[in-house]
């Protein structure tokens, strides 16, 4: 486990950002593109390496440079580690413009500004919801383990990632898996005295004490995200699955039964406790539910999915758990199987197909269960890599047809609502909502499943009792798209709204 | 003492709606170390001219102001110096922006920071304007939950927000995107500061009733005010006397 301590770190400086154009590369394929920008495959001229290229949206002149691109360019500036993506580099695009005179534009940034990634082939969710895969036990070890590990990694070094889901942990071929879209995270002290937004966190995978209104939160809030990924893993679908905030604490307290201060000592004096508080108390059920999984997951998922932060399970106590020290154990990585690359772009006449696939799947108003259809590991222990290649689509399987399989590439991931002005608090979203009706037809490409992140937005605009207003910045409106996306206007596409509601003009 | 009580003079603000919104001490410490650096630096940049000049003279060689002054921060520079001072800026970008006292101490540090990284780029009173808005502003960025955008700080800063978008991005490769500050690392800069304002002796003893009474109210209409009629505007300081 390659931990390292804080403030040890970054001994030696790369070479300048910027200091280079993105003419060092040669533009493969575009790979993505949603209302975050668009992403490439590209290959650097120079070392013949493939790399993603995401452009950085910069067409709010009155933002300026996004927020979320300098944060998520500052923090992964100081975060190296193999379960973490890379960014290598910031890239400059001159323009093409002249002047009058003809001579090149003095204007180095004109044509844009590009982050630098590591290739990565998958990510988890897309990979998950490939037709028939279904993982193994020691394949879900590897990947929580590697999961975990990055995640302490972040938070030894002081960073909450705040938005942990399956579609930002990208997974290569050689079976690595990275966190990825650091758009939403900060920088946290260990007193947990700052006052945070408490709108951040893709709200299936959000936790109760952001749900209920706290701004004062630390490492515990990644740690429920991963027990929710975990669980996905485990049952084959996503176990909470609300639509709206009470909707989303409804489903936590029913499996996890509901918060008193006898189980999480001061909830009452959070925010809005009184106002989601079940009418009667809840029984936890978590074990009961999942009982059929196995000893040491269960154990482990119960410490995760546990309601009192303070009591919640750590990255690091979690990676001592008896599930990843005991038969099957988690498997190398080098030894999970290869997929078929998946960075098949689509053309706008086949992302529009596909919406309009979505809209009519959402007319017939399909059920969770139609939508879900990923199938949960084999829980018997003890086969280990017998379960390797399960299903009826075996991996690097090159006829895999591809409207069937679907891409599980995360780049692919379209379209939020169209940008444009407008206060986010206005804002639902228009193209998605919540009609995930597409999980389970098309990949990753059915990522209007994910609640947009601006549902969040209506607490502060209802006028919800202790909330901290509408300021939040790392508030609903961050962009919740493709992990390369983070930076841009994001699937949610409203992180430009957020600060225009503090426009002077307005 | 700047660092009293912790560093919570730089991290709070006076409550917006009292009508005693009194400048931080930060700014008044920052404008004196400001100024004094400035001054030093018009000065040495004065003389390499002449340097470079007489050497010019004498060696007819290729020598010129470009020797002492790097060209970092040429984005920055204006054709001649604004006529609003720097206390003045400063007390205008707080006032108007909102943003809170501690940016100001974050934008010295990067503005230190570039410093450091480009010893030949001095900070003269051609780009110490620009220099401040843009650093102040992507400060506020990084600290501030609540802030203006851009546009807003254009116009406070008296630059056109195309403009200040580019000395942003200046801003933020010169830095290398090292806007990183650690707790540690500012609350040395706040004890350096209050250590530069007490040995200069207690002529700046601040007089914090000194801006009583200030409206808040919103920024003139002109647009694209140029750094050099800032002066012209009701800039809080034309309510102090």
């Amino acid at each position: 486990m390659a931990i390292a301590a804080p403030e040890q770190l970054n001994l030696t400086e790369a070479p300048t950002w910027g200091s280079r154009t993105v003419d060092c590369f040669e533009k493969l394929e575009q790979i993505g593109e949603g209302t975050y920008g668009q992403v490439y495959m590209a290959k650097e001229i120079r070392t013949g390496e493939i790399v993603a290229l995401k452009k950085i949206r910069m067409d709010n002149e009155r933002e300026g440079f996004p927020i979320t691109a300098i944060r998520e360019i500052k923090i992964l500036k100081k975060l190296h580690h193999e379960n973490v993506i890379d960014l290598k580099e910031i890239v400059t695009s001159p323009g093409r413009e002249k002047d009058d005179q003809g001579r090149p534009d003095g204007n180095k940034y004109k044509g844009g500004i590009y982050m630098v990634f590591e290739y990565m082939d998958h990510d988890l969710t897309g990979l998950a919801d490939r037709p028939g895969m279904r993982f193994s036990v020691p394949q879900i070890k590897c990947y929580m383990r590697q999961l975990l590990t990055g995640l302490h990694y972040c938070h030894v070094n002081q960073v909450l990632h705040r938005d942990i889901k399956g579609s930002n942990l990208l997974i290569d071929n050689k079976g690595n898996l990275k966190l990825a879209d650091f758009g939403l995270a900060r920088s946290f002290s260990n007193d947990h005295n700052a006052n945070l937004t408490n709108r951040v966190i893709t709200l299936w995978y959000r936790p109760p004490e952001l749900l209920l209104g706290t701004t004062k939160y630390g490492p515990a809030v990644d740690m429920w995200s991963v027990g929710c990924i975990f669980a996905e893993l485990l049952h084959g679908k996503p176990i909470f699955p609300g639509k709206d905030e009470p909707e989303q604490l409804n489903k936590i307290f029913e499996l996890c039964g509901s918060p008193d201060e006898v189980n999480w000592p001061g909830v009452s004096k959070i925010p809005w406790y009184n106002n989601f508080k079940p009418s009667r108390p809840l029984k936890r059920r978590l074990r009961e539910v999942f009982r059929h999984f196995d000893r040491h997951a269960l154990e482990l998922l119960d410490k995760m999915l546990t309601l009192d932060p303070s009591q919640r399970i750590s990255a690091k106590d979690a990676l001592d758990a008896e599930y990843f020290w005991t038969d099957p154990l988690p498997c190398d990585p080098k030894s999970l199987p290869t997929y078929e690359a998946s960075h098949e772009f689509q053309t706008k006449k086949k992302r529009q197909q596909q919406r309009q696939h979505e809209e009519a799947a959402k007319r017939q108003k399909l059920h969770h269960q139609q939508q879900h259809g990923r199938l949960p590991p084999v829980q018997q222990s003890g086969q280990g890599h017998g379960q390797m290649r399960p299903g009826p689509n075996p991996p690097m399987h090159a006829s895999h047809p591809q409207a069937a399989g679907g891409p599980s590439h995360h780049y692919a991931k379209p379209h939020g609502p169209p940008a444009g002005p407008g206060r986010y608090l206005a804002g639902g979203n228009p193209s998605g909502g919540y009609g995930h009706p597409t999980r389970g037809q098309g990949g990753a490409y059915g990522s209007g499943r994910y609640p947009p992140q601006g549902r969040g937005t209506q607490y502060s605009s209802g006028g919800m009792p202790g909330g901290s207003g509408p300021r939040g910045v790392g508030g609903p409106n961050y962009p919740h798209g493709a992990p390369y996306g983070s930076s841009g206007t994001g699937r949610g596409s409203n992180v430009n709204r957020n600060q225009q509601q503090y426009n002077w003009q307005q | 003492m700047l660092h009293e009580g912790g560093s919570d003079e730089f991290h709070r603000r006076p409550d917006p709606s009292a009508d005693d919104v009194a400048t931080p001490r930060v700014l008044t410490i920052l404008s004196y170390v400001l100024e004094k650096l400035v001054a030093r630096n018009d000065q040495l940049l004065l003389l390499g001219r002449q340097v470079g000049h007489d050497n010019e003279l004498m060696s007819n060689g290729a020598g010129g102001p470009r020797r002492v002054l790097g060209k970092n921060f040429n984005a920055f520079h204006g054709v001649r110096a604004p006529n609003i001072s720097i206390p003045k800026y400063l007390e205008r970008l707080y006032k108007y922006t909102n943003c809170s006292p501690s940016c100001f101490v974050v934008g010295y540090v990067y503005i230190d920071r570039l410093g450091h990284k480009y010893p030949d780029s001095l900070l003269v009173s051609l780009n110490v304007h620009r220099l401040l808005v843009t650093s102040v502003m992507v400060a506020s960025k990084m600290l501030d939950d609540a802030h203006y955008n851009n546009a807003f700080y254009a116009r406070v800063g008296g630059v056109s927000n195309a403009e200040l978008n580019k000395l942003e991005l200046e801003l933020l490769f010169l830095l290398d995107f090292g806007v990183n500050m650690s707790a540690r690392v500012f609350e040395s800069y706040c004890q350096y500061l209050e250590r530069e304002m007490l040995s200069n002796g207690p002529t700046l003893k601040i007089e914090k009733s000194a801006i009583n009474s200030i409206t808040t109210s919103t920024v003139d209409d002109a647009t694209e005010i140029s750094v050099e009629d800032i002066d012209h505007t009701s800039s809080p300081s034309q309510l102090l006397d």
